[in-house]
């Protein structure tokens, strides 16, 4: 081992063997997974994004939500919390992550799992509430406001549609409104899409209730 | 202060260990442009870590502003100590060290002339372009470019420069192994050579593969955790032990005469340390084999880690030696650091342990332990050891360095007590699906409370060791100045 050419020999044998296992083995094998057919309404799963839920991946990356939450409900053989905790009626598989340009897999929970929070909170409106000022609706929330996906603009004749129905010191001033930017639609649109509630083959669902 | 002489052993082939003075003149500026610029972005990433800590206490800290996000604050405080700040010290001590185990000056015997210029004037072009990546992929992320990759938040044209930057200095660490004058190479050197081959290739791969062409979205979840598992294991860790290898022995008089040991903790480590990420995906969504592979290399970690350890823990100690020289002393507590990372990595690895505390600051404490601690505590001691002998001059502070010492210690150890006690708790209250989550949230208050405290020490730590060093430097121009004048 006093050889460069030997050392670097035994160097790369040794490493070539976590490279393979860990590397090539899951680029070659479930990067090749491909979707399912949906047997209820003929499309396939996991479903493809929408073009606003695409864009809002982006949103989702740029403002590290990925600190703070996971996108993953673990195996009920290493622990049942998660699927109790609601978070998911079934273990996340590799195949959920097909569309997603990157698995936001996720390492600490500061805050809740989202891989289904399309499930769990299905109301548009509750998230841009949520997303502008997050103790107004989850009293103690460690979550930053993210105020800047947001426009206050004086009300011309009529209020907005999308205007949020802030109360409080939310509120904006008399004649103003708050409404989402295109950022704040796309970033709830791919939110929303998080969604696994129906069965895959190698992850079926195995007592029927409904998701909280 | 008592100096490591290296190196120490005849060679068989031609030519002749040149002395140390010439290998320190042929590397010092560009290593003290890396160790210099590492403690810069130590004491910016320090400073960030703070803010984050706040930020859990106090949500609306700083508040209102995108930019001042914990999503976008926290990659930054990260990717800067791993890039900013581990990993350019470790290319410093790399280098340093392969110059004078292989008793052969950067660029050869003609360091000094034309080729030796030029050469040097690439190392440190490289060192700049660097620092220069670090930064604009830190404004990157700070400015929304984030690729949302854990560790490898830096987009994608900052991530090529960093690589270019690394092979340009790091192949000079391979050509000197290769060129060196001393005969049997020594078990630091060999730790050299596979950390700075590993580096590249785990880098590239993990960034070809999820941010230059990123494969399909299911298979990434393994890569990941193999970068950040490898990152550690195979290129941070490696170069901390090869500093501990080559100057302990040395400093403290003595030889650690167990070469089989530390042949076979070298080969233990490099094996299983590819594997050690995968603790990261238990129970996630992969193949049950990786589930498997995970619990299994967070044990077998173990191996390594006490071989290592016993290895050199297991030396005679002069203890006045031990208490007056603070790179000794920063060596050991690296090693007590890496042992409890062992042990922490192996609990955490154990099926129904990881259910428990996976996603809470339990498994953080051990990133940071290993990043603070069984990698940053030994590269300090290098930095003590290296700075004086490459300007020449005794040129710390001892009282400055002293309370560097103290502080570190203090604010790891009290940072990874409450990680450690608050990942535990929450993560038991987590299996209790009746107590909510913003409920948890709120137990967790306290343990964060004191986590800023941590934080604040080893800014101030930081913040010391800056000044210290500037110190160090700027005595040396002054001094300059003066025999100038």
């Amino acid at each position: 081992m006093h050889r460069l050419p030997t050392l670097l020999s035994g160097i790369f044998l040794v490493f070539l063997a976590s490279w393979l296992g860990l590397v090539a083995y899951p680029a070659l094998q479930l990067g090749r997974l491909t979707p399912v057919a949906d047997a209820d309404n003929g499309g396939t799963l996991p479903p493809v994004y929408g073009g606003q839920a695409i864009a809002g991946q982006r949103i989702y990356a740029m403002e590290g939500c990925i600190s703070c939450h996971s996108q993953q409900v673990r195996q009920t053989s290493i622990t049942s919390s998660d699927v109790e905790r609601g978070w998911g009626v079934r273990p996340s598989v590799a195949r959920d992550y097909l569309r997603d340009s990157t698995a936001f897999l996720g390492s600490r929970r500061l805050g809740q799992d989202l891989s289904n929070i399309g499930v769990r909170r299905p109301d548009a409106k509750w998230h841009f509430v949520h997303l502008y000022h997050p103790s107004a609706v989850c009293d103690g929330s460690l979550m930053p406001c993210f105020s800047d996906l947001f426009l206050v603009r004086k009300i011309q004749g009529q209020r907005s549609d999308e205007a949020l129905d802030l109360t409080g010191a939310d509120a904006p001033k008399e004649g103003y409104e708050v409404i989402p930017t295109v950022e704040a639609k796309n970033l709830v649109a791919y939110l929303l899409s998080l969604r696994h509630d129906y069965p895959l083959p190698e992850a079926p669902i195995k007592k029927t209730g409904p998701a909280k | 202060m008592i100096h490591a002489t290296l190196p120490n052993q005849q060679k068989d082939s031609g030519l002749k260990p040149v002395d140390n003075r010439s290998i320190d003149a042929s590397v010092r500026l560009p290593v003290i442009i890396l160790f210099g610029n590492a403690v810069h972005w130590l004491v910016i990433a320090s400073l960030l870590s703070l803010i984050v800590s706040i930020k859990l206490i106090a949500p609306g800290f700083l508040g209102g502003i995108s930019f001042l996000n914990y999503g976008r604050l926290a990659p930054m405080a990260r990717d800067l100590m791993l890039y900013g700040w581990a990993t350019q010290a470790a290319m410093a001590a790399g280098i340093w060290l392969m110059a004078r185990l292989c008793g052969c000056p950067l660029g050869g015997d003609k360091g000094d002339g034309l080729g030796g210029m030029l050469l040097r004037t690439l190392i440190i072009s490289a060192t700049i372009l660097w620092n220069l990546a670090v930064l604009l992929g830190t404004l990157a992320i700070f400015a929304g470019y984030s690729t949302g990759v854990e560790w490898l938040e830096y987009p994608h044209w900052a991530s090529s420069m960093l690589l270019l930057s690394f092979l340009l200095i790091g192949i000079w660490s391979i050509l000197l192994f290769d060129r060196r004058r001393t005969g049997r190479a020594e078990v630091a050197q060999w730790y050299l050579v596979a950390a700075f081959c590993c580096f590249p290739w785990i880098y590239g791969t993990a960034n070809l593969l999820l941010v230059w062409k990123p494969i399909q979205a299911s298979a990434q979840g393994p890569i990941q955790s193999w970068y950040c598992g490898s990152l550690l294991a195979l290129w941070l860790l490696p170069v901390a032990l090869a500093s501990v290898y080559a100057l302990l022995p040395r400093l403290l008089d003595c030889n650690p005469n167990r070469r089989h040991l530390a042949t076979l903790g070298f080969w233990m480590l490099l094996l299983i340390g590819g594997w050690n990420g995968m603790d990261r995906l238990i129970g996630g969504p992969v193949p049950a084999w990786m589930t498997s592979a995970g619990v299994v290399a967070g044990v077998l970690f173990l191996i390594p880690v006490f071989i290592i350890s016993i290895n050199l823990l297991g030396m005679p100690r002069n203890e006045t030696i031990v208490s007056s020289n603070f790179p000794v002393r920063f060596f050991l507590m690296g090693l007590y650091a890496l042992v409890l990372v062992g042990v922490i990595g192996a609990l955490d690895s154990l099926p129904d342990f990881s259910g428990v505390v996976r996603f809470t600051a339990f498994t953080e404490a051990k990133a940071q332990l290993w990043i603070l601690g069984a990698v940053s505590l030994p590269l300090f001691g290098v930095l003590y050891e290296a700075l004086p002998q490459l300007l020449g001059r005794e040129c710390w502070c001892s009282t400055l360095s002293g309370r560097h010492y103290i502080i570190t210690l203090v604010g790891l150890g009290m940072l990874i007590a409450l990680m450690l006690l608050g990942g535990l708790f929450t993560g038991i209250a987590l299996t209790d699906p009746t107590v909510s989550f913003l409920n948890i949230t709120s137990y967790s208050y306290p343990f964060h409370l004191m986590e800023c405290v941590a934080q604040l020490l080893l800014l101030i730590a930081a913040l010391i060791l800056g000044v210290n060093i500037t110190r160090s430097l700027a005595g040396d121009y002054l001094l300059n100045k003066q025999t100038g004048k």
